[in-house]
């Protein structure tokens, strides 16, 4: 059998793993676009904050790749025909498979602004950002971020700890919508500003022009205008799925599958960013572009492309870093709309701000902007979240529900 | 492969694992935030929890760490964090699910049992009897016995009381 | 260099000496570990033992003999000089004063079993009979009351026992192997019964948790008994033939219905059901303890013994799963009392508690510090201690620094300038556990154990000292053995052992079998069957009932403990002490920075009701007062459940909050004279940090 996997980031490797677990024979085969060995996209922000070494981000496991029988490809996907099972490469002419794997991960878009295509302004997706960012911060003094994801914070988090100064403008009356509720949100903003970061919500970016002296013009809708050295743009992600145009495969801005991460075509299969799975919460079809989601979604795909019938029981989307000294994590839904209840603990739990989210009398999610020691109460509801497990507990008593639980199994 | 076992109903949550742990872990002091194994006591529950990691055979927080410095130590399979690999980005405490990977707040990496290298300091401090380094085989041959015993004191018990009913017939 | 060895030996960090393994290298102890060989510890040690490794290394310890100048400043001097002068000095002391004008104190710090004959032996040999320890203060209640009704220090045999109930003890922390025991047996189906004001650690584990009112545990006991009785659980043959007085316990039971029990103890009448509901089930094997929690109180000897008599009418007297009573070692006895008594000279506290003396041949420690201060009976100057804290243990420390500043000549022996040891004027370096051959036995498992010289920083052993100080004095007769080898030699000479048999088991050289229900056998034989003037197990003592002292009872009577039957509205709240933590034993260890980190102070343990009244919270500072003085500490409330409410706990050994500035020297148990350390009554205010 024939094993061809598109990309070599988390899903890919991921399901590598799980694939040489039941077939040790079969070949596979690695197309990846992005030349050089696989890297780690979410260790970016901490190279460029300098707390990780360059070297590091390179997934130790990719260069045991050929020891795992795995081929690799550099080259593009140009189409994929479903009708013979044949890929249709840039350079390498055509590629069988009996059986595939789209894990082609995804790009940073571009905003709708007027100049935001030209040389100095970035994004923190690719190493190559990397590489061009870190020549920025150190010969520069002053960036411009917009937008206010994940990790466009984290690249203001790494900006600030290298002494640049750093603004950062969100079109949006909050930051980090899909990581924290309204209040988070809020607390981030003021820790924010307590490290001197200056944030501007609620705020409309019309056109970036660049001045003769090189600096950027940032002009702003309803407010002064600013200047910058250099921009950092995070504006969402798109699928790297152009090569699925002409096939048969379903796709819309990704690709549906089911809990065997199987497309609609028989020995498709999609894994990580570019795939649209089954949720925990019973969504059919979400797209977390995460890591955590990849590696599961990978480690199902890999099974089942050799022969398995390993059935995923649905993403659960989830974060967490440390920026501006505190700890940002959340889980599961934690966005009033999505929730009729929710319990903040107090001062004396230790946790920082921590709210757990309850819909229909099950704990559905938890956000967090706090101390570390809280992270592992966010790892321990994880089974509970998934499991649908209804605790009847008040909130203070859940930290013991969930260690004695552990016991009584 | 040897590991450590927590039995709970002999913990009396004394904490010489954990002031050991801390210590063997930070060489200078014996609190409590340095320590990989946390003993809580549930006053309420009656209940006293001793929590270390449990090197699980398909380690999620090993699958999960984007910079790969979780691995298994051929020697101990201990799972183990290396510091220098470390991104500290936390992934792993969020993905183990029993709260066992704690955060090194001045070096900025996670940390977690690394079984000391095939000699757990907490379980010769375990001065109960309740945490073991052992055989998982062994383990399941005592967990056996006890459900044993149990078993023959219910027929002990039942068969006590067929007496008394028969005799009182 | 690079000289590595591992030996096995036993650790000396508190008293429960556990196996340990330490790793040695190039003469310095890197690290220490459980020995798994060890017949009870079975290779588990607790934080203090593997910290010594930490603390016999610390820069500050004391290698070179330290006297003081005019200025009050420690000078090195020779070993020789040291010797001489403090041996001239004390010769001095008795020529002017009077031959007990002298004494020596045998600390808690460094012994296993030898250096306390030692130091007796020493005393006696120089001619004063004032020997002094802990044990006026902490254990000998209960040797007292053991032997009083049984002739022996009994070992529960936790292993094999259908039901335990440990009444004031808390073993994780203050016998931590016994954890092990207790637990092997609950594994094998033992019930375990916690009977303490504090939910202690060994709590966490029990079926049933009794929260006794401070103090009234001999309450509790008599209505067990009684209850016991009216049921007819008592092991008849037992009673009739191995004890005596039982016609008077049935008498005396009966006023102690569960209702009046409940009264006194605050606890139910069906709990009192249950506890005796287990002990039907499991007798003859019931394995029970007694921690200090029950002897720091006026009626502590009393409590003790009539808790004992529950195990004896249960029929657990040398049973297997029950109490176990030892066998001797027919070794020969150190100390001189039958040589050279020396009565004549009026052995400090020996009059005003008779008992204690005669049992234990015990001069009290807290008389001791009034006849320093009073000159009365007779002038007391000049005191040498072996690594002893009392400036942090004994009752009252502020009166134990003003005598021991009192005193002509006061020498310390110890690792460290302890707080004690700031106030000698000789400091003289001890050899640690690690550094000299010493043994110890314990005749319920018939083990003998040694110790041996791991390591050598050519400092005194205990043997050495006592040697070259009775030959300066000139009573160098007494101690002919070269050194502590050829003393052990000596001592195991009538097993027909040696030495070097004991060291192939540094984990426990078991001599022999020791067979359960000994009693018979010597009944049949004729022997004595127990060690009490009568030869059985003693419900009333003839014995007591001679010395005809107030609060004496050949029964043990039941009387409300002090704080009860003299309560003091200045002095709301009761403040016991005396918990340890599992980091420290008593005043010593708090230099282990490591531990010290993790536990630098002490704290005020509260219930919280009682915590609101004051309108006090965690970390809150207050003033502790009593009648005698006051104290500053930390408030720690605690669950509802852990704490009698009204009673609270602090741990005594903390220099910045001495517990013991506000304890009572002068209230005691009649018997033993121990003080009340669970009887103190005080008040509690907010100070400002």
């Amino acid at each position: 059998m024939k094993a061809v996997i598109i990309g070599n980031g988390a899903a890919s490797l991921a399901a590598i793993r799980s694939f040489r677990k039941y077939d040790k024979k079969s070949s596979i085969t690695v197309i990846s676009k992005e030349g050089g060995n696989a890297y780690s996209r979410v260790l970016l922000p901490y190279v460029l904050r300098g707390k990780l070494s360059y070297e590091k981000l390179f997934l130790p496991f990719s260069d045991k790749l050929d020891s795992l029988g795995v081929t690799y490809i550099e080259d593009e996907v140009l189409s994929v025909d479903d009708a013979e099972s044949v890929l249709k490469l840039g350079k390498h002419g055509d590629l069988f498979y009996d059986t595939l794997l789209i894990a082609s991960g995804s790009k940073a878009l571009w905003p709708p602004i007027k100049g935001i295509c030209q040389p100095g302004i970035y994004h923190l997706w690719t190493i190559n950002d990397l590489n061009r960012l870190q020549i920025e911060f150190s010969e520069k003094k002053e960036v411009v971020i917009i937008g206010s994801g994940f990790v466009s914070l984290q690249a203001a988090w790494a900006a600030c700890s290298r002494g640049l100064k750093v603004t950062l403008i969100e079109i949006a009356d909050r930051l980090m919508p899909l990581v924290l509720d309204v209040r988070g949100s809020g607390l981030m903003a003021e820790q924010m500003s307590k490290f001197g970061v200056n944030v501007y919500t609620s705020t409309i970016t019309e056109e970036i022009s660049k001045r003769e002296d090189g600096k950027f013009f940032i002009l702003l809708r309803d407010k002064e205008n600013i200047l910058a050295d250099f921009i950092i743009v995070g504006a969402g992600v798109g699928a790297n799925i152009d090569f699925l145009k002409d096939s048969a495969i379903e796709f819309a801005r990704t690709i549906p599958v089911d809990n065997y991460m199987l497309t609609n075509v028989l020995n498709v299969f999609a894994a990580g960013d570019v795939a649209a799975g089954p949720s925990v919460f019973g969504d059919e079809h979400v797209t977390h572009a995460l890591w955590p989601t990849a590696v599961e979604m990978g480690k199902i795909a890999g099974a089942n492309m050799a022969g398995q019938n390993i059935r995923y029981d649905g993403s659960l989307n989830m974060n967490v870093t440390q920026m501006f000294d505190v700890t940002v994590a959340s889980m599961g839904k934690f966005n009033d709309a999505d929730i009729d209840d929710y319990y903040v603990y107090d001062a004396e739990s230790g946790k920082g701000y921590c709210k757990l989210c309850y819909k229909d009398g099950l704990i559905v999610g938890i956000c967090l902007v706090g101390t570390s020691e809280a992270v592992s109460l966010l790892g321990k509801l994880r089974p509970i979240i998934r499991n649908r497990l209804a605790v009847k507990l008040p909130p203070a008593k859940l930290d013991a529900f969930l260690n004695v639980r552990f016991f009584q199994k | 492969m040897k590991v450590i076992t927590l039995d709970t109903s002999k913990c009396v949550g004394c904490r010489n694992c954990e002031l050991a742990c801390a210590f063997i872990n930070s060489k200078e002091t014996c609190e409590r935030k340095f320590s990989m194994i946390r003993v809580n006591h549930y006053i309420e529950e009656h209940a006293v929890i001793p929590m270390t990691c449990l090197h699980c055979e398909d380690p999620w927080c090993m699958a999960v760490c984007p910079s790969g410095a979780i691995t298994r130590d051929p020697e101990t399979n201990a799972v183990i964090i290396q510091d220098e690999k470390c991104a500290g980005c936390k992934m792993c405490i969020l993905a183990c699910p029993y709260g066992n990977i704690h955060f090194d707040a001045e070096l900025m990496v996670s940390h977690k049992c690394n079984l000391c290298e095939g000699n757990p300091r907490c379980v010769g401090h375990c001065i109960s009897g309740a945490l073991n380094f052992e055989e998982i085989e062994d383990f399941n041959e005592r967990s056996r016995k006890k459900v044993d015993l149990e078993i023959s004191k219910y027929m002990k018990q039942t068969c006590k009381t067929q007496e008394v009913d028969s005799n009182g017939k | 260099m690079g000289n590595k060895k591992k030996v096995k030996t036993t650790c000396r960090m508190c008293g429960t000496l556990c196996g340990i393994t330490a790793h040695i290298e190039d003469n310095k102890v890197v690290e220490i570990e459980g020995n798994p060989d060890h017949i009870f510890s079975k290779g588990r040690i607790c934080i203090k033992g593997s910290s010594a490794a930490t603390w016999l290394n610390l820069p500050d310890r004391i290698y070179k003999p330290l006297k003081k100048n005019i200025k009050g400043d420690f000078e090195e001097i020779e070993l020789e000089q040291a010797m001489e002068e403090i041996a001239a000095k004390l010769l001095e002391l008795q020529n002017k004063y009077g031959n007990n004008a002298i004494g020596f104190w045998k600390g808690e710090g460094i012994d296993f079993e030898q250096q306390e004959g030692l130091y007796r032996r020493l005393a006696h040999a120089v001619g004063t009979p004032n020997y002094f320890s802990n044990d006026t203060q902490c254990y000998a209640s209960r040797h007292i009351a053991f032997y009083l009704v049984y002739g022996c220090w009994p070992l529960a045999d936790y292993a094999n026992a259908n039901l335990i109930i440990n009444w004031g003890t808390n073993a994780p922390i203050s016998h931590s192997h016994w954890t092990q025991a207790i637990n092997e047996g609950r594994e094998k189906g033992a019930k375990l019964i916690i009977i303490d004001t504090r939910y202690t650690e060994i709590a966490r584990q029990a079926d049933i948790y009794v929260q006794i009112r401070p103090g009234t545990d001999g309450a509790l006991a008599w209505g067990i008994i009684r209850e016991m009785i009216k049921r007819n659980e008592i092991d008849h043959d037992f009673v009739d033939k191995f004890t005596v007085g039982y016609d008077k316990v049935v008498e005396y039971a009966k006023s102690f219905t569960p209702e009046y029990v409940a009264e006194i103890t605050a606890i139910s009448p069906a709990v009192i059901h249950q506890i005796v509901d287990e002990i039907t089930k499991a007798r003859p094997r019931l394995a029970s303890w007694v921690g200090c929690g029950i002897e720091h109180q006026i009626n502590g000897v009393n409590n003790i013994r009539a808790i004992t008599m529950i195990d004896a009418l249960a029929g657990a007297t040398d049973r297997k799963g029950g109490m176990r009573t030892p066998m001797g070692f027919n070794l020969p006895d150190l100390t001189l009392y039958e040589k050279k008594p020396l009565l004549e000279l009026d052995p400090i506290g020996a009059k005003r508690f008779p008992v204690i003396y005669e049992m234990r041949h015990e001069c009290h420690t807290l008389m001791l510090m009034d006849q320093i201060l009073s000159g009365k009976p007779y002038p007391f100057k000049g005191l040498v201690m072996s690594a002893a804290n009392p400036v942090l243990t004994n009752a009252n420390s502020g009166k134990v620094t003003k005598a021991l500043s009192a005193l002509d000549l006061f020498v310390v022996k110890d690792l460290f300038l302890t707080e004690t040891a700031r106030m000698a004027d000789y400091v003289i370096p001890a050899a640690s556990y690690l550094e000299r051959e010493e043994m110890f036995f314990n005749g319920a498992m018939r083990a003998g154990f040694i110790t041996g010289k791991y390591l050598d920083y050519g400092l005194q052993t205990e043997y050495e000292f006592v040697k070259e100080l009775a030959e300066r004095m000139g009573a160098g007769e007494y101690f002919p053995w070269k050194d502590d080898h050829e003393l052990n030699e000596w001592i195991l000479k009538p097993t027909g052992y040696t030495t070097e048999d004991l060291h192939t088991a540094p984990g426990g050289f078991i001599f022999g079998d020791n067979p359960t229900e000994k009693h018979y056998q010597k009944a049949a034989s004729g022997e004595k069957m127990f060690d009490t003037p009568t030869g059985k197990v003693e419900f009333y003592s003839m014995y007591l009932e001679a010395k005809n002292i107030p609060g004496i009872d050949a029964l043990p009577q039941y009387h409300p403990p002090y704080y009860l039957a003299q309560p003091d509205p200045e002095y709301p709240f009761l403040l016991s002490t005396g918990a340890r933590k599992q980091k420290y034993f008593h005043g010593r260890y708090r230099n282990i920075p490591q531990l010290y980190k993790a536990e630098p102070n002490g704290h005020l343990e509260m219930h919280p009701d009682d915590a609101k009244a004051l309108g006090l919270k965690n970390g809150d500072r207050v003033r502790v007062t009593s009648r005698i003085d006051s104290f500053d500490t930390i408030v720690q409330v605690m669950h509802e459940k852990e704490i009698f409410k009204g009673s609270m706990q602090h741990t005594h050994g903390f220099v910045n909050e001495n517990v013991n500035n506000i304890t009572y020297d002068d209230v005691y148990d009649p018997i033993s004279g121990f003080p009340v350390f669970k009887s103190i009554q005080v008040k509690v205010e907010k100070i400002d940090k």
